[in-house]
C-alpha cells in the first residue's frame, strides 16, 4: 500500500517536474550543443545564456521588476475592492446573494480576450498606455469577479454572531473587518491574492497591447520577443532562461505562503 | 429599565413579531419564553441594535435607543453560540472592547484580571476558545458581557448548548454574575424549568405575540390561555375529554389515588426516582399522573382531584374561563 502510494507519488511528480527540468538543463546548455551532438562534455555547460539576458538592454531583472510591480498592484488593488464588497455580499438575504453570485459568476467565465480591443481604445482615450500604475486598473477589474466569489464563500463560512458579538463589543466596520474578520479568513485571502498575483503575472494581450515601451515590458510580452527575435534562428537556450528566471518568483511566494494556500484550498471542506 | 413599546418586526409581509409591549425593572431578570421560531431571539437582536424594527420603541433608562448604532448602545449580550472570537486568546477576547474603547493598557489589565478572578479561568487566561469547555467558553462569554459594564443584559439561550450537569453547575453562576446586578436582564429560552428557576417574570410568547406575562407561580397556578397551561408545567398538563364547551386541563401532579374516583388503567410508567409518572387510560381520556405508590401496568385503579385545581379554557379562544 504505502509502497505502490510512493511509486503513484514519484510518477505524478516526474510527470509534472519533468518539462521544469527540462526547461533548467536547457538553460544552462550552449546553443551548439542544443542543435548538435558530438559537443565535447566541457563545452555543453554554459552560462552564457543567463549572461546574455542580464546583460541585455533592457536588462532581463528590469522585466521582472515591471511585472512584480504590476502583480503587487493589481492584487491588492483587487483585495482592496473585493474585501469590503465580498463582506457585504455575505451578509445580504440569500435571494439576492445567489442572483449576484450568479451574475458575477458569469462576468468571470466571460472569454476576455474579446475585451482587449476595447480596453485599448480606452487606454487610447484616458492617455493610460506605457503605464505600469494603469494597467493594474483593467487587471484588477478582470481578476475582481474570481476574486470576490472565493472571498464571499469565506465570509459565508464565518459564524453571523461573531460579526454581532463584535459589534456589541463597540468595533466599528473598519475595526470588524480588520480585527475580527479578516484574521479569520486569512487562509482565503491569501490564496486569492496568489491567484490574482498569478493571473497578472501571465497576462499577456492586455499588457502586448497597452505597453509598448522596451522598457516597461512585463515577463510575457519580454519573452515572447526573445522567441520570436529571430525567424531564421529560435534561440532554445535564451527562452529556457527567461523561463527559469521568470517562475523563480513565483516560486518564492507559492513556498511562503504554502501553509496558507493548502488551508485556504480546503477551506470549506474541512470545518476548523 | 428597559422599556419596550408596540414592538414589531416583519420579514416580507410575515410579522415574526407583533406588539411586543414589555418592562424590564432595574435589577429584575425576565425570561423570553417560547417554542422556537416564537421570535423571542428577534426581540433581543432588536434592542441590541443588531436589527431595526418595523414598528414600536424601545427605551432603554427613559431614553429611545433606535437610532443608536449597536456599537454604541452598551449592551452585554451573551449569544447562544458564545460567539468567541477563535483566532483570539481568553485574555484577548476580553480585551478587544477595552482596547477598541480606547482604555489604557495598565487599567484594561486590572479590569480583565479581576474579571477572570471572577468568571474562575485564571490558568486559563492565555488559552484559545477551542482548547476550553463548553462550561468554560460560556463563561468567557459571561465575562465579556461583565466587562463591558452594560446597562442591560440580553441572554440568548446561554445555557441550551451544555449538557445538563453544567447548567446545574452554572445557574448558580449566572445569578451570581448577572442576575445579582442592578441591570434589568432578558433572557431568551425555550426550556421553561430554568425560565422558572431564574427568572423574576415571565413572558410566554407564541407566534410573535405574548400569551401571557407574569411570575413564574402566577403562570404555573393561573395560565391565562391554553397554550401557557400546556407550555409551563412538567410534566405536561392533562387535557380531559370535553364534555361541555371548555377545555379542561388538570396537572398531574394534582391527580391522586382515589378508590372513589375516576376508573382508569395503567398503561405504562416512567420511574422518576422519589415518584413515578403513570400513564393511565380512562374515560376522561389519557391521563399522565405523578404518585408516589407503586402501580404496575394493567393495573386498575381510581384517581380524583379537586375541582380548584381544574384549569378551564375557552376552546375557541383559548382564554382563561376560571373565576379567579
Amino acid at each position: 500500500m504505502n509502497r505502490s502510494r510512493s511509486l503513484w507519488i514519484t510518477l505524478l511528480l516526474v510527470w509534472s517536474l519533468l518539462p521544469m527540468i527540462w526547461q533548467l538543463i536547457t538553460s544552462f546548455t550552449s546553443s551548439d550543443a542544443l542543435v548538435s551532438t558530438g559537443i565535447p562534455f566541457e563545452h555543453r555547460w554554459t552560462l552564457a545564456h543567463y549572461r546574455d539576458l542580464l546583460s541585455g538592454d533592457p536588462p532581463f531583472w528590469r522585466y521582472l521588476l515591471n511585472s512584480t510591480v504590476v502583480g503587487g498592484l493589481t492584487t491588492v488593488l483587487t483585495l482592496l475592492l473585493a474585501v469590503p464588497a465580498a463582506y457585504g455580499l455575505a451578509r445580504m438575504s440569500p435571494t439576492r446573494r445567489s442572483t449576484i453570485r450568479i451574475t458575477v459568476g458569469a462576468a468571470a467565465l466571460f472569454p476576455y480576450v474579446l475585451l482587449f480591443l476595447a480596453l485599448l481604445e480606452l487606454a487610447r482615450e484616458f492617455q493610460l498606455g506605457n503605464s505600469l500604475l494603469a494597467i493594474a486598473l483593467p487587471y484588477a477589474g478582470l481578476a475582481l469577479p474570481l476574486a470576490l466569489l472565493l472571498l464571499i464563500s469565506a465570509f459565508e463560512g464565518l459564524p453571523n454572531d461573531l460579526d454581532d458579538a463584535a459589534r456589541l463589543e463597540g468595533l466599528g466596520l473598519l475595526d470588524r473587518l480588520r480585527l475580527v474578520l479578516m484574521p479569520l479568513i486569512t487562509p482565503a485571502i491569501a490564496s486569492t491574492g496568489i491567484l490574482i498575483f498569478l493571473f497578472a503575472w501571465n497576462e499577456y494581450p492586455i499588457a502586448l497591447t497597452w505597453l509598448s515601451r522596451d522598457d516597461l515590458l512585463t515577463l510575457p510580452v519580454a519573452m515572447a520577443r526573445i522567441a520570436g527575435s529571430s525567424i531564421y534562428a529560435v534561440p532554445y537556450g535564451a527562452y529556457a532562461a527567461a523561463t527559469v528566471l521568470g517562475s523563480l518568483p513565483l516560486l518564492a511566494l507559492v513556498l511562503l505562503c504554502q501553509r496558507q494556500i493548502v488551508a485556504g484550498l480546503t477551506n470549506g471542506a474541512v470545518k476548523g | 429599565m428597559l422599556k419596550l413599546s408596540a414592538l414589531g418586526k416583519r420579514f416580507g409581509t410575515r410579522w415574526i413579531l407583533r406588539d411586543l409591549n414589555l418592562e424590564v425593572q432595574t435589577g429584575e431578570c425576565v425570561a423570553l419564553l417560547g417554542p422556537s421560531g416564537c421570535g423571542k431571539s428577534t426581540a433581543l437582536r432588536l434592542i441590541a441594535g443588531l436589527e431595526q424594527p418595523d414598528e414600536g420603541n424601545i427605551e432603554l433608562e427613559g431614553r429611545p435607543l433606535l437610532g443608536i448604532p449597536a456599537e454604541r448602545r452598551r449592551i452585554g449580550m451573551v449569544f447562544q453560540s458564545y460567539a468567541l472570537f477563535p483566532h483570539l486568546s481568553v485574555r484577548d477576547n476580553l480585551d478587544l472592547g477595552l482596547k477598541v474603547r480606547g482604555m489604557a493598557p495598565a487599567d484594561r489589565r486590572e479590569r480583565i484580571d479581576a474579571v477572570l478572578n471572577t468568571i474562575q479561568l485564571v490558568n486559563e487566561a492565555d488559552r484559545r476558545p477551542q482548547q476550553l469547555s463548553g462550561g468554560q467558553r460560556q463563561r468567557v462569554a459571561l465575562g465579556r458581557a461583565l466587562l463591558r459594564n452594560p446597562s442591560v443584559y440580553l441572554l440568548d439561550e446561554p445555557m441550551s448548548n451544555l449538557d445538563a450537569q453544567l447548567r446545574d453547575e452554572l445557574r448558580p453562576e449566572l445569578r451570581r454574575l448577572i442576575l445579582q446586578g442592578p441591570q434589568p436582564v432578558l433572557y431568551v429560552t425555550h426550556d421553561q424549568q430554568e425560565a422558572m428557576a431564574l427568572a423574576n417574570r415571565i413572558a410566554v410568547l407564541r407566534n410573535g405575540r405574548i400569551e401571557q406575562i407574569g411570575t413564574p407561580q402566577e403562570l404555573y397556578f393561573k395560565p391565562e390561555t391554553e397554550f401557557v397551561a400546556g407550555f409551563v408545567g412538567r410534566p405536561q398538563i392533562n387535557w380531559l375529554n370535553q364534555t361541555r364547551d371548555t377545555r379542561v386541563g388538570i396537572r398531574p401532579e394534582h391527580l391522586h389515588p382515589d378508590d372513589n374516583g375516576c376508573r382508569c388503567r395503567v398503561i405504562g410508567r416512567e420511574w422518576l426516582g422519589a415518584s413515578q409518572l403513570l400513564l393511565l387510560e380512562s374515560n376522561a381520556g389519557q391521563l399522565q399522573m405523578l404518585c408516589s405508590a407503586d402501580y404496575q401496568p394493567t393495573e386498575h385503579l381510581g384517581v380524583s382531584w379537586s375541582p380548584e385545581d381544574e384549569h378551564h379554557f375557552d376552546p375557541i379562544s383559548g382564554q382563561r374561563l376560571n373565576p379567579s
